[in-house]
């Protein structure tokens, strides 16, 4: 027992009390949220999903060098943790050394200290370089980000100091293992410390050392390197799969008062525990349509303000006021915020932690519709469309199948039953309704025919899935609208669908399995890229040209289909398919998901003006397109340009069906 | 305050209009029914003035057959208090409408105001405000776009030809018919959606009110639906060959001139 001792128990009792209040509040916010967290199943994929994301850095490393500098970092502290513990114990009792591992592991042990300080000090040099140096516009600035960059290095540098005098004072048995801090040593020496001098300094920095350590653990709560705790459990409990469904809400159930997030405490702890694991990174910032048009929303911006809210409702909710828990719309989380995403999840896929930003849109928008009626005023007509006519379009029910007059295309009714189709061709409203979808239809259906394929459609019987309304916030009218359809499909025993609408193709696909209706769903991508690699169809026109491909982010980002409509694409003889800059999943939605369809667009440059500004630049003359909101934004968008005569707009079914 | 608002079941505007078997109306099958929009500003407007003054109460009056019943739970979705069904044969005109909503309102305890559209969406008579304000001989003002409240007296701007608005000034007693401008209907939340499942609608009949068939004044025979609509005409050429055949056409097809 020393006087090290008791200084040391009684600052890190201190600093370890202090820390461990603040984690407690953490907690129990987390336990005091009332929204429903989703079950958490798979574990086998949950581990494996942590060991190659949180070890192997996996999606960190999505961005190469900052990614490269964060597992450095990572790595390192993992390591040198371990000194920590040791320099801990010994402060504690000075026999306390890990050498009883054996002369040689203990060895390198102290080799692993010296590297991995070396390593992390290298990171957080090259961290502090970009964030203060090469500032990318979406990293921003931030007092917090600093302070931790200081401590970081500020724990590293010390180490190397504590080395360094330590062997230059007893000039330890292990000294060759520094091999960093024996140079050190050795630079120090020429000032000529006295023996007790630099025995002393040692003692000295260890304290700092283990000062910062402490202050650190005191300052991570509060801080967004709070992620160091929350992002580990965070990926565990990711969705696993990029086909998601919304979480429906049982209106049945007469206990459930509040339907949607009125305020923080009714996310889900799920729904914190991402506001916790969010390290302020930008990267879904720079990849958001919303952002990059000047709209008001930036998903990095929401899960901060997000976060501070429920900072701020912090003693409300731990007393259980309800009542005084203010409302998560405030003058940083604004209505507008709300409604400018398009839900293209661009942010979910950027996000290295597996934050769900769009979740907790969806949640605001819930309350602001159903408990509150607050939405863009042009969307009530289209509520109300879905509702009498189901369609967000005013037509006529009786219209629907208007389009597919003299084509000779069965119906369900007349089909009686699916057993004898192949498939039950799903039209959507854009097929059925606007002028120039009804066009995409009947390419597909002409196709269709070429191949052979037997089908029917619902005809009159169908009605709208519901996407728009279920992402706008209206749950209710969407489950309405997909009970009916579900009945209406499951009455016909079908069972394989095939649509050429990403957005029923979502919905379909994902979410009427909610709704009591499974079936086996194909985008027209899908399945005309089978009909050719089963040889059913043999494009033989060719089309000596250069095309580019738009990817529409229900296809692409919601399920993950990429290649299909670009193999089908890739069949046309002689076709030149180009990218645009920003493709795959890291595509530029066009504007128009998420309700957005039907909504003005007040703020900043128009969303499919700046992806037909993407799709001009790649000079192609055609811009093809799998989706009918995607055709339109981009056909507005050429429109726009003035540029109707140079370059047209088609669906893949379109240009297949013209050359085939 | 005692605020009624009468609303009108009416065919969704997109519905393609078929008529019945013996050409006295139209049929019913298939069609979507709504609340017609032009009442949809009565009820907004009873509800706004509901909400700022405490223990007023809201009753939203329908006159038709069984299914109205529907369009009455969507005024009180939207946030009716009470609701009242006048059981009215799908024939019924406007004077027997009117009649069987004014011997309805004034088996009520007190009516402060009553609210309608300016005109039903169906058929356009826009005739029941002024008959059941006769009625109640009670002053009415129709195809109102905005109201100034001071306590029992409104000042009413009015739409009138032209283009041009007038004030009327009236006191409550009074029916006030709303028209385009004067709010912004709200979309029913889900809370009360649900609340207006559960609420009772009372259904009132002809007997109870001393209405009978006797008080329609109208009956309707052989409808026919608008000729379908011609494909416009393009008229080509130079100027004097174009004013040539356009006066050719308009003496010998349109026979206007």
């Amino acid at each position: 027992m020393t006087w090290q001792t008791f200084a040391f128990l009684a600052v890190a009792g201190t600093a370890l009390t202090i820390s461990g209040k603040r984690f407690m509040v953490l907690y129990k916010l987390l336990k005091a949220q009332t929204g429903k967290a989703p079950e958490v199943k798979e574990i086998g994929r949950r581990i494996q999903t942590t060991i190659v994301n949180v070890l192997g850095q996996k999606a960190v490393l999505k961005d190469r060098w900052i990614g490269i500098a964060h597992t450095a970092i990572f790595w390192g502290f993992l390591v040198i943790s371990f000194g920590t513990v040791e320099q801990f114990l010994m402060t504690l009792y000075s026999g306390a050394s890990f050498e009883f591992i054996g002369r040689g592991p203990y060895s390198l042990f102290i080799f692993s200290q010296d590297f991995f300080t070396l390593f992390v000090l290298i990171g957080v040099l090259f961290a502090a370089y970009r964030r203060l140096v090469l500032r990318p516009k979406n990293l921003g600035q931030s007092s917090d980000a600093n302070n931790v960059l200081l401590f970081t290095g500020g724990l590293m540098v010390s180490i190397f100091l504590m080395n360094g005098f330590h062997i230059l004072a007893s000039s330890p048995e292990y000294s060759e293992s520094f091999f960093v801090s024996k140079h050190i040593s050795s630079a120090l020496s020429e000032f000529g410390f006295e023996h007790e001098t630099a025995e002393g300094l040692f003692t000295f920095f260890k304290w700092v050392h283990m000062c910062l350590v402490l202050g650190f653990a005191v300052y991570i709560p509060g801080s967004k390197h709070l992620h160091i705790v929350a992002a580990g459990p965070n990926t565990f409990l990711r969705k696993l799969d990029r086909e998601k469904g919304m979480t429906p809400i049982n209106f049945e159930d007469e206990t459930v008062t509040q339907y949607g997030v009125a305020n923080v405490s009714q996310m889900s702890w799920k729904d914190a525990l991402d506001l916790y694991s969010c390290t302020e990174c930008g990267r879904c910032q720079a990849l958001c349509p919303a952002w990059n048009t000047q709209k008001p929303l930036s998903p990095k911006n929401l899960i901060v303000d997000l976060k501070k809210n429920l900072h701020a409702n912090k003693a409300a909710i731990l007393e259980g006021k309800a009542e005084s828990i203010t409302h998560v719309i405030d003058e940083h989380v604004t209505e507008d915020v709300i409604w400018a995403c398009t839900s293209c999840r661009a942010c979910e896929i950027a996000c290295p932690v597996f934050i769900e930003h769009t979740d907790k849109i969806y949640d605001v928008r819930r309350n602001l519709v159903m408990m509150e009626s607050r939405f863009p005023a042009e969307v009530q007509a289209v509520f109300k469309n879905m509702e009498t006519n189901g369609t967000p379009w005013a037509f006529s029910p009786s219209e629907r199948a208007n389009w597919a007059e003299g084509l000779n295309i069965k119906t369900m009714a007349e089909a009686g039953t699916a057993a004898d189709l192949d498939v039950l061709l799903w039209v959507g409203c854009a097929g059925a309704y606007d002028d120039r979808n009804k066009s995409v239809v009947k390419s597909f259906v002409s196709l269709l025919n070429k191949a052979g394929v037997k089908f029917a459609i619902l005809g009159t019987e169908e009605t709208c899935t519901g996407d728009a309304a279920r992402r706008i916030g209206n749950e209710y009218l969407f489950q309405t609208l997909a009970k009916t359809n579900v009945e209406t499909l499951n009455r016909y025993s079908v069972k394989k669908i095939v649509t050429a609408c990403p957005h029923c193709f979502n919905t379909l696909k994902n979410e009427y399995k909610d709704m009591g209706g499974d079936y086996e769903v194909y985008h027209h991508s899908q399945f005309i890229a089978h009909l050719l690699s089963a040889g059913k169809l043999k494009p033989n026109k060719a089309m000596d040209e250069t095309i580019t491909f738009h990817d529409s982010c229900y296809l692409g980002r919601w399920n993950n289909v990429y290649e299909q409509p670009r193999a089908v694409l890739s069949s046309i003889p002689k076709v030149n398919l180009v990218e645009m800059k920003q493709h795959h999943d890291q595509g530029l939605c066009c504007g128009a998901g998420g309700g957005r369809m039907w909504m003005e667009e007040h703020h900043g440059a128009r969303i499919n003006v700046t992806r037909t500004e993407q799709a001009i630049e790649t000079k192609a003359k055609t811009v093809a397109s799998s989706c009918p909101f995607c055709l339109t934004m981009i056909t507005d968008g050429v429109k726009t340009k003035d540029m109707t005569d140079q370059i047209q707009v088609k669906d893949i079914a379109e240009l297949l069906d013209s050359t085939t | 305050m005692n605020l009624y608002v009468c609303i009108k079941q009416v065919p969704d505007t997109e519905t393609k209009i078929k008529l019945n078997a013996d050409s006295s109306g139209i049929d019913s099958a298939g069609i979507k029914w709504i609340m017609s929009s032009y009442d949809e500003y009565g009820v907004e407007e009873a509800l706004r003035i509901k909400e700022k003054t405490p223990g007023a109460t809201v009753t939203a009056i329908s006159a038709g057959p069984d299914r109205v019943v529907e369009t009455l739970r969507t005024a009180l979705a939207m946030g009716a208090d009470n609701a009242i069904h006048v059981e009215l044969p799908e024939t019924a005109d406007s004077a027997m409408t009117a009649k069987a909503i004014a011997m309805t309102l004034k088996k009520e305890p007190k009516v402060d105001l009553v609210f309608f559209g300016k005109e039903a969406l169906d058929d356009g008579a826009a005739q029941v405000p002024q008959l059941v304000a006769a009625h109640l001989g009670i002053p009415s003002v129709t195809v109102v776009c905005g109201v100034e409240y001071s306590g029992t007296t409104m000042k009413c701007k009015r739409e009138i030809e032209g283009g041009s608005f007038e004030m009327v000034e009236i006191t409550a007693p009074a029916v006030v018919a709303g028209s385009k401008g004067l709010n912004d209907p709200r979309y029913a939340t889900l809370p009360n959606i649900m609340k207006a499942k559960k609420k009772e609608v009372k259904a009132v009949k002809l007997a109870e009110i001393g209405v009978s068939s006797a008080d329609q004044k109208v009956r309707m025979k052989n409808l026919q639906l608008p000729a379908a609509k011609q494909a416009g005409k393009k008229i080509e050429g130079d100027a004097g060959a174009q004013a040539h055949a356009l006066a050719a056409a308009l003496h010998n097809e349109a026979k206007v001139v």
